[in-house]
């Protein structure tokens, strides 16, 4: 099987929003492919209709050769998911969170994969305790075991590592790169962390309200950058034409309040900005370089976490401050 | 840890190349027991399930303790031209006792539904059914795992009665027939409430629809009081009301002496009846979340 999941004009609305629209993907067995996009992109959306949890719109799709529409039952036996909020029953120890699992997988012979597993992730010592009990970190190991309890094909991670401290995000990014590169499973990760997909994924799509606007390999998509971005936020009164007619500034765009510029050379431009413009007058100046935060800011003109909850209540505690100076 | 083979599938029993359908006992039985499972886990639940009908027994039961010439006085209204209920009947309690049982059976489908929504808003419903679970399945298992939730206050109730000072009379297989009505009720009803509230992942619906029919089948049922003295209307209301069957049959049992095993039979019916149309809705609108 060349593919593991492949998609044409795939589509998934509800009523009149469109929260996937016409998206074509061809994800190469064995590969951690991810999307990469704002919350509310459609990114959640996606894995919903590949797994058969919500009905396609239009277009189809098969996930490990099975269509999800005609086929839903066959896909469910081949994948495993893992949920960006960890969903355990926590009235039940971890050992009968893998029951439960072998019995909705209908496995007979899972209890030495499901010591395997918790050996794998270090949760042999707790494996009788309560999950009600485990740390966020340990919720989410166990949540990842029930995925792989059935041997999947594909495995649907939907944001895993959101909600944790960096530590442990890095630690499981290395056990995601491992059940990849051990156990030769496909994983379709979400993510609106773009060092997570830079750092997991050999091939990433942007996603940006329900269409995917662009794919590669995490270098090709950088590549496709080959400048720097400033984000200018100022007082002054400019137009788009004064800052183009800047030296070294190739592009002009605006999101919000905030003017993007496109420059070869930041390095150059930023002296550039402090005499031509009135640096009383500038309130924030960022560099973004070449990275696929970049790509994203090119692409969609705004940053990933512009949408996010936390950036809303930062720009709220900031008013109430200024209100109060 | 050994890596597997790419793709291999160690499943029990594969699913049939070319069909989609696929044998669903082994996730019946996973979600049935946990059904049962956390009841046993989550003392509140458990303690509630057994307090709601002993108050029942006890406040109510009591009510008519102390009426000016005692249970003889009551007789021709409980019995009324029942020469074996005017035998028998030693108490008030007596009498309520397998009403009370078969009231308490309409709240287990109360349980079930907000097990339903429970998992609905915890997104353990997504769980589920991203395996090859049928949400058929998912109905079935929680229907009959609070039926069986409701099962564990009879002896409770049934104890409390004897403490109460109710003399039990009637014969083992008459007692199983009796047992076997309530699961039934209780069965039908969580039916009722799952199919319901299907379409549902809110918390307040499983409790207006409780407080919206549960006193009407309450007091049009007979499990307080004999239906011959209520009007029209409501008699119409109490012969289709599985409450009154199930609190009849109890009655036949512990007072009369004499069973009338058609009032299992229309039970049975209604628990079927239920159970197809609960599994037909829950098959096509049963939220994932």
């Amino acid at each position: 099987m060349e593919y593991a999941i492949e998609a044409q004009g795939l589509t998934k609305s509800y009523g009149s929003l469109v929260a996937v629209d016409h998206v074509d993907m061809e994800v190469p067995a064995g590969t951690v492919f991810g999307l990469l996009g704002p919350n509310g992109a459609g990114k959640t959306t996606i894995i919903k209709v590949l797994t058969g949890l919500s009905n396609i719109t239009s277009g189809q799709a098969k996930v490990a050769g099975y269509d999800v529409v005609r086929q839903p039952l066959h896909v469910k036996q081949r994948v495993g998911w893992v949920a960006a909020e960890v969903i355990l029953d926590d009235d039940f120890t971890a050992w009968e969170n893998l029951w439960l699992q072998a019995k909705l997988q209908r496995l007979t012979d899972w209890k030495e994969r499901a010591d395997d597993l918790l050996t794998y992730f270090e949760l042999t010592p707790r494996k009788d305790d309560r999950v009600s009990s485990f740390s966020t970190g340990m919720r989410k190991k166990l949540e990842i075991a029930l995925a792989l309890l059935h041997q999947p094909e594909v495995v649907f991670m939907d944001e895993p590592t959101i909600g944790l401290d960096p530590s442990t995000r890095r630690g499981l990014w290395d056990l995601i790169s491992g059940v990849n590169r051990e156990f030769g499973i496909t994983v379709l990760l979400t993510s609106h962390y773009i060092e997570e997909a830079d750092a997991l994924c050999s091939k990433i799509s942007i996603i940006d309200h329900g269409k995917f606007v662009a794919s590669g390999t995490p270098e090709d998509l950088k590549s496709r950058v080959r400048a720097d971005m400033v984000e200018l936020q100022t007082d002054e009164e400019l137009t788009e034409a004064t800052l183009r007619g800047l030296p070294g500034v190739t592009e002009v765009r605006t999101q919000g309040k905030t003017w993007i510029l496109r420059t070869p050379s930041s390095a150059d431009l930023l002296p550039v900005l402090f005499t031509r413009l009135r640096p009383d007058k500038i309130r924030s100046l960022n560099v973004v370089r070449p990275s696929l935060e970049a790509v994203f800011i090119d692409l969609t003109g705004k940053r990933i976490e512009d949408e996010a909850p936390l950036h809303d209540y930062r720009k709220f505690y900031a008013s109430i401050r200024r209100a109060r100076q | 840890m050994t890596a597997p083979a790419n793709g291999e599938i160690r499943s029990s029993v594969r699913i049939r190349e070319g069909s989609d359908t696929v044998d669903q006992r082994s996730q019946f039985v996973g979600l049935y027991w946990r059904e049962i499972l956390r009841t046993f886990r989550n003392p509140w639940v458990l303690l509630m399930t057994i307090v709601q009908p002993f108050m029942w027994l006890a406040f109510f039961g009591s009510s008519f303790e102390l009426i000016p010439g005692g249970i003889n006085s009551l007789k021709p209204l409980l019995c009324g031209a029942n020469v074996a209920c005017t035998a028998h009947l030693t108490s008030y309690t007596q009498f309520l006792l397998p009403g009370v049982l078969a009231t308490s059976m309409l709240s287990v489908g109360f349980f079930g539904a907000m097990s339903s929504i429970q998992d609905k808003r915890f997104g353990f419903m997504k769980r589920i059914l991203i395996t090859p679970t049928n949400k058929a399945t998912v109905f079935l298992s929680k229907a009959l795992g609070s039926a069986t939730r409701g099962l564990v206050q009879i002896p409770v109730m049934i104890g409390a009665a004897v403490a109460f000072g109710v003399t039990l009379q009637g014969t083992a297989l008459e007692w199983i027939g009796w047992m076997a009505g309530l699961v039934l009720m209780g069965i039908g009803f969580s039916c009722f409430f799952l199919a319901v509230t299907a379409t549902s992942s809110d918390w307040q619906t499983p409790g207006v629809i409780s407080n919206f029919i549960t006193m009407p089948l309450m007091f049009a049922s007979g499990a307080l009081f004999p239906s011959a003295n209520y009007p029209t209307w409501m008699q119409y209301i109490t012969d289709v009301n599985p409450v009154s069957y199930a609190s009849l049959m109890g009655r036949d049992v512990l007072v009369f002496g004499t069973v009338d095993w058609t009032y299992l039979l229309y039970l049975a019916f209604f628990a079927g009846l239920m159970l197809v149309l609960g599994t037909l809705i829950a098959g096509k609108y049963l939220k994932v979340e």
